[in-house]
């Protein structure tokens, strides 16, 4: 027992501490938390305009007026469903070598690249949550914040993403989680993030069991802590509804 | 146009497909500080006028003019001209995650209308008026129906409209809860605020109305003080409409 316990510390003295390899995993949780970041408020942005765009369409369309602003909202409609349709039609990591070696074949910023092919990757499914969101909200809130003055913009600005935001955040904290475990594949195209580090770590040492459950155990931590987060938001976001 | 006419419709229509008319050339005028009750059976078109005349319902075809001026005109900024008319829904709409102060201020304040110590000083003033001042911070799930209905009155007041709209205002409502509404909205017409109101309530409309609207399939097919509605209706459809419900 004791030269079981001896071979963990002695494996784990070769893992982590000679040569600093520990560094292959704090670099690498830095580059992953940052891909994930980023890309999360990338999804966000571009989630959140897609099903505006969506959900204007669906809602309005037919009752428009002939004129620019009706062409001009089916033409950004399409384009919206273009994307959608694409993007949730092919891997991500498929999406993530075309950016790194077509898109941004001259960068060398990995971390840009994997932020940008994650970010668009993750804002065609927060649209879709968000336009279930939006179309959630009662119809009687739009006429409410219309009827005081308020621009469709501003209807939705102010009255609407607020109670959609807080009905899709189970969906969207979901979504982060999702995102943030996908990061993984970023090891692909020469980033160095969490899971790569670990692999790195692997191959350096041959040994298999210490760094890959190292890594596993990091991720489970960080999702953990992050639906722990979300919960107390949700309860706190909740507290208008007594 | 007359100074005194603050709202003007003009042959307004509202059609689906070719034969089914919510509306059909309803052509109407309200006076500056005149309360016009507008009544009859449900499916006449009477929410959908009252929802056309601050453009919450498009009509197909006619004119509304608010203060002189032809909204239904596309370059016409709808959403100033809103703001001089209050609306008051069947549901409340009150805004869910603002609290009562919120809900009231919101507008003025967002709109630039007024600062938010302004908006906050008539906001309360305005719920001391229909006794609720003690509810300011409380959230809208926490009110009774009547209580909500009261604060959407405020809400709509808040920014000072020069005509207030009620769609049904206490058809949601309990029966006990009916009474407290309608009483705002008699210290309102008393006020001398310029008010359109459809309603189901009878007594409502023969003790506060200056002038009634009968209407049935999108038509206006009776006008007249609520003693020449009630007492003298000359219409077989009003008398029948009268008959069943009085």
């Amino acid at each position: 027992m004791a030269s079981f316990f001896e071979g963990i510390k002695s494996d784990f003295i070769t893992c982590f501490l000679t040569k600093n390899r520990w560094h292959f995993i704090t670099d690498g949780l830095v580059s992953t938390l940052m891909i994930t970041f980023f890309a999360c408020i990338m999804g966000i942005v571009i989630g959140v305009v897609i099903a505006i765009v969506r959900s204007t369409y669906d809602k309005n369309h037919k009752e428009m007026r002939k004129g620019v602003g009706k062409n001009l909202l089916a033409v950004i409609n399409a384009v919206a469903k273009l994307y959608l349709t694409v993007i949730r039609g092919t891997p991500v990591l498929v999406q993530l070598m075309i950016m790194y070696y077509i898109i941004f074949a001259s960068s060398n910023n990995g971390i840009l690249v994997a932020i940008m092919a994650f970010g668009i990757n993750s804002g065609a499914y927060v649209a879709e949550i968000f336009r279930s969101g939006i179309m959630s909200v009662d119809q009687g809130q739009f006429e409410a914040g219309r009827s005081l003055g308020f621009s469709y913009i501003k209807t939705m600005q102010y009255i609407v993403i607020p109670q959609a935001f807080k009905s899709v955040l189970p969906a969207l904290a979901n979504e982060f989680i999702v995102l943030l475990k996908e990061t993984s594949v970023a090891g692909y195209v020469a980033i160095q993030d969490l899971t790569k580090g670990g692999d790195i770590i692997r191959s350096a040492t041959y040994n298999t069991y210490i760094p890959l459950l190292t890594v596993a155990a990091i991720y489970l931590v960080m999702v953990i802590f992050f639906t722990h987060l979300v919960s107390r938001l949700e309860r706190r976001l909740r507290s208008s509804e007594r | 146009m007359n100074d005194n006419v603050i709202i003007k419709t003009e042959k307004l229509c509202k059609c689906f497909g070719t034969d089914i008319h919510a509306l059909h050339d309803v052509s109407a005028e309200i006076k500056k500080g005149e309360v016009v009750v507008i009544i009859g059976p449900s499916g006449s078109g009477k929410s959908t006028f009252l929802r056309s005349l601050n453009l919450l319902e498009t009509a197909t075809s006619g004119k509304v003019y608010f203060e002189g001026v032809d909204i239904t005109d596309p370059k016409v900024n709808i959403n100033i001209h809103r703001q001089k008319m209050g609306m008051v829904f069947q549901n409340f709409n009150l805004f869910p995650h603002l609290n009562v102060i919120k809900n009231i201020t919101f507008a003025p304040i967002k709109l630039g209308k007024m600062s938010k110590k302004e908006a906050e000083e008539e906001g309360m003033r305005l719920l001391k008026m229909v006794g609720l001042s003690d509810r300011r911070d409380a959230y809208p799930s926490q009110l009774s129906g009547g209580q909500k209905q009261r604060i959407a009155i405020v809400r709509a007041l808040c920014m000072k409209p020069d005509v207030m709209l009620f769609d049904e205002p206490t058809s949601a409502l309990d029966p006990e809860m009916v009474g407290e509404v309608l009483d705002v909205m008699k210290e309102l017409a008393d006020d001398g605020m310029t008010m359109v109101v459809v309603t189901h309530e009878m007594g409502f409309a023969r003790e506060v109305a200056n002038r009634i609207l009968f209407m049935d399939s999108g038509r206006i097919i009776e006008e007249g003080t609520p003693d020449e509605i009630f007492n003298h209706p000359k219409n077989e459809r009003t008398k029948s409409f009268l008959s069943k419900i009085l």
